[in-house]
């Protein structure tokens, strides 16, 4: 199995010039390729600041962190942007839609950023839509839609340009159980499919439905076992 | 796959910025109001400005064309006892057209002659002091005169010094109320002379309600050939003359004309400054640079209120970044470079500076009309000045958009998306 995700001793440290907060202390981690995963831990164990080294979002003080076989942590601004663009989809807990834009242009926006044509951009943007069951809401706000529906949404756009990994930080956090169900569902349909899925979640009954938990502990990683099966 | 052409995105990035100023209005008013008055201001200045230039260009063709050169005789001593060779001097003669005429005979497409005489004109009807003028060949159609009723003065009338007369429209009225006038005769000193010619009445007025008839004393003209003034009236052998006009078309040759009709002048008048050029074309510039002044103020006081517009569009646009910090983050995550979010923010910027620029045409219109309807000049506005109002504008809305675009543009996307 190939490694997506690698990372070699990386280390976080925010100064803020009266306090100095070590959120990592050197984290050792491997993804595969196809893998189902969940980033378990306390709140203040450092998953959500992994998370965001991770995604790109953020780089690390020290370590390295290869992303599909690229070492990430020393690019510029915009080559992030662009490694964001093309590897990553995100999908947060309280969606992050832009609230202006129409469900089919949030989930062109990413599509745009690539340098897409617009036809290609909505064509393929209908696809997504269809393919997470919310096409014929394509032309609505989002503040229209309930929040599964918007889980949705920002699910479609995370799978936009086809990226190697999918970053969801809590994605049921904010939904009831049937449709945080039905969104786990969703994930498990493209870990099927064969995406690469990184969840991150304090929920044991979430991280349960996983292949895999990498539990983080005051910024190390204190566990990292496969599930039960 | 990357950043072809034909993307859409700068079509998608107007609409998006036209939604984010829909959608926030107050503030969009706000940022573009800067603009708006800048615009209005500057538009309203310059409009105003280049009324008043074509109201006095057309005031001047109205007086009879730019392209007119004046001599007229000028006092040879202002102070202390004239010598010998001053009082020698005969002024301001007929030869001196006729001469300034062969300078050039090319150039020079008429000369008209005036002599300026008082005596009394009697008719049957009236009988008062007048001002009588001594006309040349070219007077009537060089001061802009039109016949009404009758005829001008013929080449033969003018050297045979014919007892003939032309009455302005004043004149008419006052020595034959009746409205006969024509082939009347009427006494000017003790020499009866005939009319034969009435001319249209000359109205000129600043406004369009102002009562007062600026050109009511052309009106009042009573014209006699030359040769007869001079033969029966004050006239010398020198046939000294008041005035000498000389119409030159090609306004480019008239400053040079006018230096070497100087020089022969002199040269003739025994090297004294017993005339006067009065050079049209240079008091028209002297007038134009006039108004070059106002332009530079109204240019001013339009970019000044650009730049305390621009600055409180700065701080509009800080504000609203915070709210709007949130949002930038989603972007980055989803792949969008700093660049392309400082070229969101720019569009947005030029967007409203656009439209801020249009409304602020509207308003300096609306503006200067209002001011040039209370001076009753019609209005006129060089297209120059608008774009010189709207290229203002948009540099000023792109200037001041700079700085909150590149704070926008460097957000961190991590701390961006954690922002409340």
């Amino acid at each position: 199995m190939t490694t997506l995700i690698q990372t070699l001793g990386v280390k976080k440290v925010y100064d803020s010039g009266q306090s100095v907060v070590h959120a990592l202390r050197g984290v050792d981690a491997s993804i595969h390729q196809g893998e189902f995963v969940a980033l378990v831990g306390p709140s203040g164990s450092g998953k959500s600041t992994l998370m965001a080294i991770l995604g790109c979002l953020d780089s690390p003080t020290s370590g390295r962190y290869a992303l599909d076989g690229q070492w990430v942590e020393s690019l510029s601004r915009k080559e992030l942007a662009r490694v964001r663009n093309e590897k990553i989809g995100f999908v947060f807990q309280y969606y992050n839609l832009l609230p202006r834009a129409s469900v089919l242009r949030n989930v062109e926006l990413p599509l745009l950023y690539a340098g897409v044509s617009r036809k290609e951009r909505g064509a393929r943007a209908r696809e997504l839509l269809e393919k997470v069951g919310i096409l014929d809401k394509a032309k609505e706000l989002p503040s229209a839609l309930s929040g599964g529906q918007r889980q949705r949404v920002a699910i479609a756009r995370a799978l936009a340009n086809k990226p190697a990994l999918i970053l969801a930080d809590e994605p049921t956090g904010s939904l009831d159980s049937n449709t945080g169900a039905e969104v786990l569902g969703l994930f498990e349909a493209l870990h099927r499919q064969g995406h690469t899925i990184v969840i991150v979640t304090h929920d044991p009954g979430v991280a349960a439905r996983t292949q895999r938990r990498i539990e983080l502990h005051d910024g190390l990683v204190v566990e990292s076992r496969s599930a039960a099966a | 796959m990357r950043r072809g052409k034909g993307t859409g995105a700068l079509g998608l990035r107007v609409s998006n910025a036209w939604i984010e100023i829909r959608e926030n209005p107050g503030r969009s008013f706000l940022q573009a109001l800067g603009v708006i008055l800048g615009v209005a201001s500057v538009l309203g200045g310059l409009s105003i400005s280049d009324s008043q230039r074509k109201r006095s260009d057309e005031l001047f063709v109205k007086l009879g064309g730019f392209d007119k050169l004046n001599v007229q005789p000028s006092p040879v001593s202002k102070e202390g006892t004239p010598s010998a060779l001053k009082n020698a001097n005969l002024g301001l003669r007929f030869e001196d057209a006729t001469s300034g005429e062969a300078l050039d005979p090319r150039l020079v497409t008429a000369v008209s002659t005036q002599k300026l005489i008082r005596a009394r004109v009697r008719s049957a009807f009236a009988d008062q002091e007048r001002q009588i003028s001594g006309v040349g060949r070219d007077f009537f159609p060089g001061e802009g005169y039109q016949i009404a009723q009758g005829r001008l003065f013929s080449n033969a009338d003018l050297e045979s010094a014919a007892a003939v007369a032309i009455l302005g429209s004043e004149a008419t009225q006052v020595f034959f109320p009746n409205g006969d006038a024509l082939g009347q005769t009427i006494r000017v000193g003790d020499v009866p002379v005939v009319v034969i010619g009435l001319l249209k009445e000359r109205v000129f007025r600043f406004r369009k309600d102002q009562r007062r008839n600026i050109f009511w004393w052309r009106n009042r003209i009573i014209a006699l050939p030359a040769t007869l003034v001079q033969r029966r009236f004050e006239g010398d052998q020198y046939q000294r003359l008041d005035r000498v006009t000389f119409k030159i078309p090609e306004i480019n040759s008239l400053q040079m004309f006018s230096r070497r009709l100087s020089d022969l002048l002199r040269t003739n008048h025994r090297q004294q400054d017993d005339f006067r050029l009065d050079d049209v074309a240079a008091r028209v510039k002297k007038q134009r640079s006039n108004g070059d002044v106002y332009n530079i103020i109204f240019v001013l006081s339009g970019v000044l209120s650009l730049l305390g517009g621009g600055l409180v569009n700065v701080n509009i646009q800080l504000a609203s970044l915070k709210e709007r910090v949130r949002e930038v983050g989603i972007k980055m995550a989803i792949g969008a470079s700093g660049r392309e979010i400082f070229k969101e923010f720019m569009t947005e910027a030029l967007v409203l500076a656009g439209l801020g620029a249009l409304v602020g045409v509207a308003v300096g219109v609306a503006f200067s009309r209002i001011i040039l309807e209370i001076l009753g000049v019609p209005l006129y506005m060089r297209p120059s000045s608008l774009g010189l109002a709207i290229g203002l504008a948009c540099l000023s809305g792109f200037l001041f958009a700079l700085y909150p675009a590149a704070k926008a543009s460097r957000l961190s996307p991590m701390e961006a998306l954690r922002y409340d």
